[in-house]
C-alpha cells in the first residue's frame, strides 16, 4: 500500500503554458500518427491557473500553431492592445518617450490573465485525452542506472520534523518513458536535474527578476481597455534594472506591477515596497484613483536570456518554458516561447515514443528544432541585452545601442553575468543610501492606494497546511546568523514578496530570522537571492500556495 | 464477514464565501465548495478503521446535487472504494428530519438495515458548517433503528463486533462500547484528514459513482423536500456586529507594543457607530382565518440533564425561555421538566424553585448514566401521554443528540442551538391561513452572520437552546409545584451500549463563568504547554483579580488542556469583563464562545488572523515576546482596568 506506483508514457510536471502546450501538441501529434500513448500532467496548485501569474501582454500567433482547429476569438484573452506607451518616470512627474524601445511594441498583442488562458488550455488538453491531476506536489526525481525514470509525489501527513503522523499518505511513484519538466521559473526539480547532469556547463548563470503585481477594479474612465503603459526610471536607480507596467483590461480592471532585476546591490531593497512607492507617482495613482485592490501576487522570471539557457535534454527527460529560462529581454515575454518550446518538446517526444528510443541522442532533436524556430531567432538577437544592463542603465543603454547596430553581438561576443545571490552588498559596503532612507516618508502605506505586505498577501488567497516540514530550508544556521543576518542585515526580510521572513530582535538585542512559511507566494526569490545560497525552496504539500483567480 | 465502513459526507460552500438566497435557503451556485470539515474527520476515521481491518470495504455516501460527485471523488482519492450519491430535485429544501429519512432509506436500500447479517459502521461528521445542527447522524441512527455515539473523537473496532468510541462531553469524555451496526459522528478534533494520493486520484477519475433518485430507493415524496419537511426557515436577517473596529498597538518591540496597549485601554478604544434603526415595514396582517395547528397539544416540557449529581447549569438556564414562552402562550400554560436518573427525587425541588410547574421523575438504577437510546425512548413515552406543544433541550453534547432522535420518533423535526425563542404567528399566503401560537426558534447561522427563524408544524415543536445564552432564572426558595412519577417501559435492546468510563475534569468549569478576566491560549501557544498563559493568569490572581485561564479547541485536541477549559461553540460560552485571546486564530466556532465578553484583547503573530476582527484591542507579535512583558507589567500593578479585590 505504501509502494504506490503508476506508469505512463509521458509525465509532464507543471500545468503552466509550457506544460499544457506540451500535453496538447503531444496528444495531437500522437493522434495524427494513429498512436494513443498515455499523457499525465501534474500541477502543484489546487487548480490549473491558481499558481499562474504574468503581466500579461501576449503575442497571439503561437496559439494558432498550438490549436489550429480553434478560432482565435475562442481563447479567453482580455483586451487587444490599442495604445502602447513607454514613459520615463521621475519622482515628480513623467515624460512619455516619443519612441518605443525596440522589440517592445505591443500593438496587436493581447492583454490577458495567463491563469485564465491556462484554465482554457487545460480543458482543451483534457478533451484530447490528457489526464490532469492538480493539487499534487512532485518533490523527487526517480532514477535508475543514472537515468531519469519518472518522479514521485510528496509524502504527506508529516509533522514539522518530518515524522509520520497517523494520517500519513505515501507519495505515488510515477514511472514514465519521458518526463517533461515544466515547473516554471526556478523549478525545484529542474534545478536538481540541471545540477546532477551539469546542464549549465559553459553557460551563463541564470539571473532573474522579481515582479510584484496587483489587479485592481477602477472607476470607468480611469484607463481604457487595451491601453498599456511601460514605465522606466523612478523609483529605480540607474543600477537597478526594471520597470513598471500598467495594462488596461476589460470591465474597468487594470493590472499594475513592478519588475526589478534581482542583481541589485542594496540588501534592504524591497520590490513590493518599491512597487507601492511607484503607485504613488501621478501617472499610476491617477489610474488607480477611486479603485479597489482585487488581487496580489508575485513571481520571479528568468531573464538571463540566450546564454543562460541550459542544455534542455538528457536521457528520458526534457525541460521546457520558464524552467528552461526561455524569456526574451527586453520585451519580458515568455508565454509564446513557453508554448513553442512545449510544442517542440512534444514533437521530439512523439518521435521518440514512436521509435521507441527515448535516449539523450533521440531527444537531441529538441535542440535542433529549437535552433530552427523563432525561439532561437528572438532570443539570439537580444542575447546580450540583459547582461549589458547589469553594468547600469547608462552603460547598458550604450551596449543595447551597439547591439542594435551589430545584430546583438555588441562590442564583445558574449557578456557574462553573476548569479543574483552574489550581487548583494554587505550593509557596510553599500555605497548608496539604503532603501528605507531613500524612500523615507513614502513607506507608510495608507491602505487605500498603497498596502503593506500583510494586506497584499491577504489578496492572494495563500494557504499552507500547518502540519508539514517547513518548505524553506536554511542551510548552516550558524553561518546564516553570522553572515546573512549580521553582515547583510537579513535581506530575506526585504526581498521576500510575501513576508515569509521576519527578523526578530528581542529585548536583549538577540536577532533571529523567523519563517512564516504559510505566507509563501511560491515566487522563489529566496532560493535565488539569498547570499551564499543559504535558503533552498522545496515544494510544500500539493494544493498549498496562492490561489490566484485572474492573475 | 467482512466489515463495511460507510461514511456520510456533505459538500458545503467554503464557510467564508457562503451566500444565502432570498428564500433563506442556501445558494450553492456562487461559492467554491469543499467537503464539510467535520465530514473529512469522518472520512479519516474510516481510513483509520481500515488500518486495523485491512479487509474492510470503505463506502462513501452523500445526498445533494450532481456537483457533489466532486466530494465523493475526493474521498475515493483518499482511499475509499465505492461511492453513492442520492440526488433528486424533489429532495430540494429538505430539513434535517427529511435528510435523515432520505439518507437512511438509501442505506437500507443498499442492504444496511437493523438486522443486517454483515457488520457495518456508519461514520459521519458531527455537524455541517452550512447547517450547524448535528442532527442528521442521530436521525439516520433512529430511522435505521441502531445505536449511536455522537461527538466522538476517536473510534476503534475491538475485534469482536463492537466499536469503542471516545465521546466528548461537557467537562470531559466518555469511553463507550457499541455493538455493530451503529452510527458514529466525529468531531473535528480527532485525526485530521489525510491528503489524497495521486494513485487514489487516478482511481477516482475512472470510478463510476452510483447515483440514485428517490424512485430508485423507494422513497415517497410525502416527508421530504420543502413541502414534506416538518420545519421551515421562515425568515433570515443579518446579524449586526456588536463590536467596533479594533485598535491595534503600535511599537517596534514588545515593551513599546505593551505601552501602546495600556495607553489604548486607557483611551477606551473605538466605539460603535450608531446605525439608524430602520423602521420595520411589517406588511399588514391579512384578514385570513386563524388556525391553531397544535391539535390539542399543550404545555412546555424541558429536559433536566444531570452532571456530577446535580442539575446542569444549561438545564436551569432553559427554564428562563420556558417560563417566558409559557407566559406568551397564556391560558395557564404549564412548564414541565422531565428528569431521568437514579435517586433524582431531591433534585425536583431545585427545578421547581427555578420555575418548573411540574417535575416528572423517572427513577431507575439502570438510568444512572445518560444513554441516548433509553432516554429518547422514555421521552417519547412521556410525550405520548402528556402531549406537550413544545419540548426544549439545552444544546449540550447530550441534548444535541437526544433532541433529534426524539424529533425523528415524533416526526416533528428539530431546531438546533437556538439563541432566541418566541411565540409568534405564521401567515401562510398559499393556504390563506394564519398559524397562531407557533414557536419561533431563532438561531445564528452561516458563520454567525445571519439569524434564521425556524418554524415547526408538528407538535411537539422541538428546539435546543445554546448553553450560556439565557441566564439561570432566580431561585425562589419554598416555591411549590407538582412532583409526579412516570414509569416507562424499558427494553433490553435500549441498553446495548455500554459506558466503559466517564472522565470529567475538575476545576475551571464554574470559575470560567465567574472570572472577570480570562486569558485564553490557542494553538499558537502550546510550545510551552500554555506556561505563559497560566503565568499571566496567576500574576493577575496575585494582584487580587478574579482571573482564569482558558483555551481554544486545538489546545484541547493536542491534550495540553482539559475540555472544561475550552471556550467556543462546542465548549463554553463565557462573558467576562476582559477576554485576552493569545495565539488564537479566531475561528467562528471560537468567536461564538467569547463574543459576549465586554472587552476583547487579541495577541497573535498573524496580522491576517480573524481574531483581530472580533477584538477591541490588538497586538501583532509573537506571544513568547509579548506575554513576559505583560506579566511584568501586571506584577507592577497593571490589571487591564479591572479593580482588584483585595481579599488578603
Amino acid at each position: 500500500m505504501n509502494n504506490d506506483t503508476v506508469s505512463t508514457d509521458v509525465l509532464i510536471i507543471g500545468g503552466g503554458p509550457a506544460g499544457l502546450a506540451t500535453a496538447i501538441h503531444l496528444a495531437d501529434t500522437l493522434k495524427q500518427k494513429g498512436q494513443g500513448q498515455r499523457i499525465l500532467l501534474i500541477e502543484k496548485g489546487s487548480s490549473i491557473g491558481s499558481h499562474i501569474i504574468s503581466g500579461a501582454v501576449i503575442k497571439p500567433e503561437v496559439f494558432k500553431e498550438l490549436l489550429p482547429e480553434v478560432d482565435i476569438s475562442e481563447i479567453p484573452f482580455n483586451a487587444k492592445v490599442i495604445k502602447d506607451n513607454t514613459v520615463l518616470l521621475s519622482e515628480n512627474g513623467h515624460l512619455a518617450l516619443p519612441f518605443h524601445i525596440p522589440y517592445m511594441n505591443n500593438i496587436g498583442n493581447y492583454t490577458a490573465s495567463l491563469g485564465q488562458i491556462c484554465k482554457y488550455l487545460a480543458v482543451k488538453a483534457q478533451e484530447k485525452g490528457v489526464e490532469i491531476y492538480t493539487g499534487f506536489a512532485v518533490d523527487e526525481i526517480l532514477y535508475k542506472d543514472g537515468k531519469v525514470t519518472g518522479a514521485k509525489t510528496k509524502d504527506t501527513g508529516l509533522d514539522h520534523h518530518g515524522h509520520q503522523l497517523e494520517n500519513f499518505q505515501a507519495g505515488t511513484s510515477i514511472e514514465a518513458k519521458i518526463t517533461v519538466f515544466a515547473e516554471g521559473t526556478r523549478g525545484s526539480l529542474a534545478k536538481m536535474l540541471i545540477k546532477k547532469f551539469n546542464l549549465s556547463k559553459d553557460r551563463n548563470e541564470q539571473i532573474y527578476s522579481l515582479g510584484c503585481k496587483e489587479l485592481w477594479s477602477v472607476p470607468q474612465g480611469n484607463i481604457e481597455a487595451g491601453q498599456i503603459y511601460h514605465t522606466m526610471g523612478y523609483p529605480l536607480n540607474n543600477d537597478e534594472f526594471g520597470g513598471g507596467f500598467i495594462y488596461g483590461l476589460n470591465d474597468n480592471k487594470v493590472a499594475v506591477g513592478l519588475v526589478v532585476g534581482l542583481d541589485y546591490k542594496d540588501p534592504s531593497f524591497d520590490v513590493h515596497d518599491a512597487m507601492q512607492v511607484w503607485k504613488t507617482t501621478s501617472l499610476v495613482s491617477r489610474i488607480l484613483k477611486g479603485g479597489k485592490l482585487l488581487e496580489y501576487g508575485a513571481k520571479t522570471l528568468p531573464e538571463g536570456g540566450y546564454y543562460a539557457v541550459p542544455k534542455l535534454y538528457v536521457d528520458h527527460a526534457l525541460i521546457v518554458g520558464d524552467s528552461a529560462g526561455l524569456v526574451t529581454m527586453p520585451a519580458l515575454k515568455g508565454t509564446h516561447l513557453a508554448i513553442k518550446s512545449g510544442m517542440l518538446a512534444a514533437q521530439t517526444a512523439a518521435n521518440a515514443l514512436i521509435n521507441n528510443d527515448c535516449s539523450e541522442k533521440s531527444l537531441q532533436q529538441y535542440e535542433v528544432l529549437m535552433k530552427a524556430s523563432f525561439i532561437h531567432n528572438e532570443m539570439h538577437v537580444v542575447r546580450n541585452t540583459r547582461q549589458g544592463f547589469a553594468k547600469g542603465l547608462i552603460i547598458g543603454g550604450l551596449h543595447f545601442g551597439t547591439q542594435l547596430i551589430s545584430g546583438g553581438a555588441g562590442f564583445f561576443g558574449r557578456l557574462r553575468t553573476h548569479a543574483d545571490h552574489e550581487t548583494t552588498s554587505k550593509v557596510s559596503e553599500l555605497k548608496k543610501k539604503p532603501f528605507r532612507e531613500r524612500f523615507k516618508g513614502k513607506l507608510e502605506f495608507d491602505k487605500v492606494l498603497t498596502f503593506d505586505k500583510a494586506t497584499d498577501i491577504y489578496h492572494s488567497g495563500v494557504y499552507h497546511d500547518e502540519q508539514q516540514v517547513v518548505h524553506l530550508h536554511i542551510h548552516d544556521q550558524e553561518k546564516f546568523n553570522a553572515i546573512n543576518i549580521e553582515e547583510y542585515g537579513a535581506p530575506e526580510q526585504f526581498f521576500c514578496s510575501s513576508e515569509v521572513y521576519e527578523l526578530h530582535t528581542n529585548k536583549d538585542g538577540k536577532k533571529e530570522l523567523r519563517i512564516h512559511a504559510e505566507n509563501c507566494m511560491h515566487c522563489k526569490t529566496c532560493d535565488i537571492k539569498t547570499p551564499g545560497e543559504r535558503i533552498t525552496w522545496v515544494v510544500p504539500n500539493g494544493g498549498n500556495g496562492p490561489d490566484f483567480q485572474n492573475m | 464477514m467482512a466489515l463495511t465502513i460507510i461514511t456520510l459526507i456533505k459538500q458545503v460552500p467554503v464557510p467564508s464565501e457562503m451566500r444565502m438566497g432570498e428564500d433563506g435557503l442556501m445558494d450553492r451556485t456562487k461559492a467554491k465548495s469543499i467537503i464539510n470539515i467535520d465530514c473529512t474527520f469522518g472520512l479519516e476515521a474510516g481510513l483509520q478503521l481500515k488500518k486495523q481491518n485491512p479487509d474492510a470495504k470503505l463506502i462513501v455516501c452523500s445526498m445533494g446535487p450532481g456537483s457533489f460527485e466532486t466530494a465523493l471523488r475526493t474521498a475515493i482519492s483518499m482511499g475509499y472504494d465505492e461511492a453513492y450519491l442520492l440526488s433528486d430535485r424533489k429532495l430540494g429544501g429538505s430539513d434535517t428530519y427529511a435528510t435523515g429519512l432520505a439518507i437512511s432509506t438509501m442505506l437500507k436500500h443498499l442492504g444496511f438495515t437493523k438486522d443486517s447479517k454483515e457488520p457495518y459502521i456508519i461514520l459521519a461528521g458531527r455537524q455541517t458548517s452550512d447547517g450547524d445542527t448535528a442532527h442528521v447522524p442521530s436521525q439516520v441512527a433512529e430511522a435505521i433503528g441502531i445505536p449511536q455515539a455522537t461527538f466522538v473523537e476517536s473510534v476503534k473496532a475491538d475485534g469482536s463486533g463492537n466499536v469503542i468510541a471516545k465521546r466528548i462531553i461537557e467537562g470531559g469524555y466518555q469511553m463507550m462500547k457499541l455493538p455493530m451496526p451503529c452510527v458514529i459522528s466525529l468531531t473535528p478534533t480527532g485525526i485530521p484528514p489525510r491528503k489524497p494520493s495521486l494513485s487514489g486520484a487516478i482511481k477516482a477519475r475512472n470510478l463510476k459513482i452510483t447515483t440514485f433518485g428517490i424512485d430508485d430507493i423507494g422513497l415517497g415524496t410525502e416527508k421530504i423536500g420543502i413541502s414534506g419537511s416538518p420545519t421551515i426557515v421562515a425568515k433570515v436577517v443579518n446579524m449586526v456586529s456588536e463590536r467596533p473596529p479594533i485598535t491595534m498597538s503600535e511599537g517596534h518591540n514588545e515593551a513599546s507594543l505593551v505601552d501602546s496597549l495600556i495607553a489604548n485601554l486607557k483611551k477606551g478604544g473605538n466605539v460603535m457607530e450608531k446605525k439608524e434603526a430602520i423602521a420595520k415595514k411589517d406588511s399588514e396582517r391579512p384578514d385570513f382565518p386563524e388556525k391553531d395547528f397544535r391539535n390539542g397539544a399543550r404545555g412546555i416540557i424541558t429536559w433536566a440533564e444531570i452532571t456530577n449529581g446535580n442539575v446542569s447549569r444549561p438545564s436551569l438556564e432553559l427554564l428562563t425561555p420556558a417560563r417566558r414562552l409559557a407566559n406568551q402562550l397564556g391560558n395557564d400554560t404549564k412548564v414541565m421538566t422531565l428528569i431521568i436518573g437514579k435517586n433524582v427525587q431531591p433534585l425536583a425541588r431545585i427545578l421547581i424553585e427555578h420555575g418548573s410547574d411540574e417535575v416528572i421523575l423517572v427513577d431507575d438504577e439502570k438510568l444512572e448514566e445518560y444513554l441516548v437510546l433509553p432516554f429518547s425512548s422514555i421521552f417519547e413515552q412521556v410525550i405520548k401521554v402528556r402531549k406537550p406543544e413544545i419540548a426544549l433541550f439545552a444544546a449540550t453534547t447530550s441534548g444535541r443528540e437526544l433532541a433529534p432522535r426524539i424529533g425523528m420518533k415524533t416526526d416533528s423535526g428539530v431546531t438546533a442551538d437556538c439563541t432566541g425563542l418566541e411565540i409568534g404567528e405564521y401567515i401562510n399566503k398559499k393556504e390563506k391561513v394564519i398559524y397562531t401560537h407557533i414557536l419561533e426558534s431563532r438561531r445564528p447561522t452561516y458563520g454567525e452572520s445571519k439569524l434564521a427563524t425556524i418554524l415547526g408544524f408538528v407538535c411537539p415543536q422541538v428546539s435546543t437552546a445554546r448553553a450560556g445564552t439565557f441566564e439561570v432564572p432566580e431561585r425562589v426558595e419554598g416555591k411549590q409545584g407538582i412532583v409526579s412519577t412516570f414509569n416507562p417501559v424499558l427494553k433490553d435492546q435500549d441498553f446495548v451500549v455500554e459506558i466503559l468510563k466517564t472522565v470529567r475534569g475538575g476545576g475551571g468549569l464554574q470559575n470560567l463563568f465567574e472570572a472577570d478576566i480570562i486569558i485564553s491560549g490557542g494553538r499558537g501557544t502550546t510550545n510551552d504547554n500554555l506556561g505563559l498563559i497560566k503565568a499571566l493568569a496567576e500574576a493577575l490572581k496575585s494582584q487580587g483579580v478574579n482571573a482564569e485561564w482558558a483555551c481554544s479547541r486545538p489546545v484541547v485536541d493536542e491534550g495540553v488542556a482539559e475540555y472544561a477549559r475550552q471556550v467556543g461553540q462546542t465548549g463554553k460560552t463565557i462573558r467576562p469583563k476582559v477576554y485576552v485571546a493569545v495565539g488564537i486564530s479566531g475561528a467562528i466556532q471560537h468567536v461564538a464562545g467569547m463574543k459576549e465578553a465586554e472587552k476583547v484583547i487579541a495577541i497573535d503573530h498573524n496580522p491576517k488572523a480573524n481574531i483581530f476582527h472580533n477584538a477591541d484591542f490588538g497586538i501583532c507579535g509573537e506571544y513568547q515576546d509579548i506575554l513576559p512583558e505583560l506579566i511584568e507589567r501586571v506584577k507592577a500593578g497593571f490589571t487591564f482596568g479591572i479593580e482588584p479585590k483585595k481579599t488578603f
